[in-house]
């Protein structure tokens, strides 16, 4: 078993006759996932990769059974899109556009949960689970399959670890992006249990960054709830104070949020922390993952 | 986008929150002239948007026209934090019995706004929460019901305050949430809100900082300009092209696709070279776009160039296309490194190797970087 993805996750993408959903889709497919339609509103009645495309949501899930899906909708449309697609079962829904305004991520956010739907983003690269399948834009081939466990909060970071592990043939069980924005709709403790309960995953690697207090949450959920072992970096050490490094997430405010807050809270919990990427192999090797 | 202290003002104005009278100018005249309007003391306040400008001194006030003259004639000449003060707004000086403060931001873990108050107000709000957090008391709010009196109270009962300033103060928070939700906020600041020797309250400045994303929709009701606000002209057109782009002090030109690796790469390069920038593109990547990010980057004197990208979402060998192009047409001679991975790696490589870039095809980024200070021995 993976997290997230597993046999029974049947996707579908919204937005999918866009120019980057269709490519996407194909390399979803080409991946191996099962992607069972797509949904543009207007669209309907066309196909693409050989897919059925839907006008709505609910009608795409009656006619399909999916239970998942990838958004690949413009910015401004997300809002109402998501609320649809939460009314409509969904279970997993992966938010893949950045640029969504954060008084609508809010509101997303909220509505999930009071939903139970699972999501993730925005401005996320999605899920891989290295030979099963994935949901969003993960370049397959730096992926390899194996037993280490990705959480990322930034996208292009959780493809240079993915790449570094996979040279040195360790592989990964999942690897997840958690969103860059500065509200997310799943936080760091909620993917790291996951984690902690997948048979298939021997170790959790934490890609975290400047800003916010996600690293300093993790840490406490760290101290009190996980065995397996974690390594984490965080990127923006030399980032300029005060300066805003494209995504909100990023801004280092006063002291909360700042790189030494984040790595002292990851040492009092025990998680060894990596002064650069690289450094993962060293961890890797000393607690034999493969 | 930040908006200045007389922009802000004006909508809190709007919202019925008490503000100061006062005039915006960017000349001598024109302050002597709206202080005859609104009669002295007057206070002279910088139009810049950094934080810190009272302690930086591009905060005066002046008690005569002799003084205002001076005072404003030296704050126009002023420079704070690198920008140059081209505008002063002229305000009423109150009596000021007691300051406070409000502000509503986005609280990012729990995904909520939050509104804090503290009795502390003042230039040294960020000290009070460091060293006297009882002195502060916060509270979440949900976003679907919104904010109401009766919890503006109960948080400013925790300031301990009398009952008729405590009814005031909660009337202006619950107006400062209604701005912070019609404008799409990210932070919306009264810093520091004043009682006043009258018992009256008034808002003595206006921080409201709207979150770019939000501005298609917002830019009709704003009739505010949105372009060229930043105080570097190179951070605007990084702005203009639709990449995030930070100027640095150094000599090495960056682009990176993502912010978390363009951060990581400078935590890497670290003290062993000076980057000059930082520009992150973000999912938008073209030929264009990075024809555009190399003309921008090469607007200051530069050393080598490093880029680290990766095509997931971005087809990083029509980037490629866009910087061999730069080079050839600028007969471009500087050491380049580029680490590009994912969908299209191989065409990538040949692309940029064909503009003469020294391609590295290892995941670390370390590779890369050695690289670039071997090729700058």
């Amino acid at each position: 078993m993976s997290i997230l993805l597993n046999d029974d996750t049947r996707v579908i993408v919204q937005g999918i006759t866009g120019k980057i959903g269709s490519v996407q889709t194909k390399w979803m497919l080409e991946y191996g996932t099962k992607i069972v339609g797509g949904v543009t509103p207007g669209k309907g009645g066309q196909t693409v990769e050989g897919l059925p495309v839907f006008n709505y949501v609910d009608d795409a899930v009656k006619e399909t059974g999916a239970n998942a899906s990838v958004f690949f909708v413009p910015a401004i449309f997300v809002l109402d899109a998501f609320l649809e697609t939460v009314d409509a079962g969904i279970d997993l829904i992966v938010i893949v556009p950045e640029h969504i305004p954060v008084h609508d991520a809010m509101k997303m956010r909220d509505y999930a949960k009071d939903k139970g739907t699972l999501a993730l983003g925005p401005t996320t690269p999605g899920i891989l689970s290295p030979g099963k399948g994935k949901m969003g834009i993960m370049p397959a081939s730096l992926f390899a399959p194996g037993r280490v466990g990705v959480i990322s909060r930034s996208g292009t970071l959780s493809y240079e670890f993915a790449g570094i592990l996979s040279e040195k043939n360790i592989g990964q069980s999942t690897v997840v992006g958690m969103g860059a924005d500065p509200v997310v709709l799943c936080n760091l403790p909620e993917i790291l249990e996951m984690f902690e309960n997948d048979a298939d995953t021997d170790a959790v690697i934490i890609v975290g960054e400047v800003g916010g207090e996600q690293e300093e949450k993790a840490a406490d959920f760290i101290a009190h709830n996980m065995k397996k072992p974690i390594a984490s970096y965080i990127a923006g050490r030399f980032s300029p104070q005060g300066k805003k490094m494209g995504h909100a997430g990023a801004i280092v405010r006063g002291s909360a949020g700042t790189y030494d807050g984040k790595i002292e809270a990851f040492k009092k919990a025990g998680v060894t922390v990596l002064e650069s990427p690289v450094h993962v192999n060293a961890w890797a090797e000393k607690h034999h993952l493969r | 986008m930040r908006l200045h202290e007389y922009e802000g003002a004006a909508i809190f104005e709007k919202f019925g929150i008490p503000v100061p009278r006062r005039g915006v100018v960017r000349t001598v005249e024109g302050a002597l002239r709206i202080a005859d309007e609104i009669g002295f003391p007057v206070v002279l306040k910088s139009q810049v948007l950094v934080g810190g400008r009272g302690l930086a001194g591009g905060i005066k006030t002046a008690e005569s026209s002799d003084e205002l003259e001076k005072s404003a004639d030296d704050l126009l000449n002023m420079e704070i934090k690198g920008l140059p003060v081209k505008e002063l707004m002229i305000s009423e000086r109150v009596k000021i019995a007691k300051e406070l403060y409000m502000g509503i931001t986005i609280d990012g873990y729990s995904g909520k706004p939050v509104a804090v108050v503290s009795t502390e107000g003042g230039v040294l709000i960020e000290e009070t929460a460091k060293h006297s957090p009882e002195k502060i008391a916060s509270v979440k709010i949900d976003p679907k019901l919104g904010f109401y009196p009766y919890q503006a109270q109960k948080l400013l009962r925790q300031l301990g305050l009398a009952p008729k300033p405590l009814t005031a103060c909660s009337d202006i928070l619950v107006r400062l949430y209604k701005v912070f939700e019609k404008y799409e906020a990210i932070i919306v600041e009264i810093n520091p809100l004043v009682i006043l020797e009258n018992g009256g309250l008034m808002a003595v400045d206006a921080v409201l900082e709207i979150d770019d994303s939000a501005l298609f929709r917002l830019k009709k009701s704003l009739s505010l300009p949105t372009d060229n606000r930043l105080g570097n002209s190179l951070e605007n057109k990084g702005k203009e092209i639709g990449v995030t782009y930070v100027d640095l002090d150094g000599d090495i030109g960056l682009i990176s696709s993502g912010a978390g690796l363009g951060m990581a790469s400078m935590d890497i390069i670290g003290n062993k070279l000076n980057p000059a920038n930082f520009l992150e593109t973000g999912g938008g990547i073209t030929a264009d776009l990075l024809y555009k990010c190399m003309e921008l980057i090469l607007m200051k004197d530069l050393k080598a160039i490093f880029i680290n990208i990766y095509g997931g979402i971005n087809p990083i060998h029509e980037g490629a296309k866009g910087i061999v192009k730069y080079i050839k047409d600028h007969h471009l001679t500087l050491p380049i490194v580029a680490k590009a991975l994912g969908n299209h790696q191989e065409e990538t490589w040949e692309i940029l190797r064909s503009g003469g870039v020294h391609v590295v095809t290892q995941a670390a980024t370390e590779t890369a970087v050695d690289k670039l200070i071997d090729l700058l021995k």
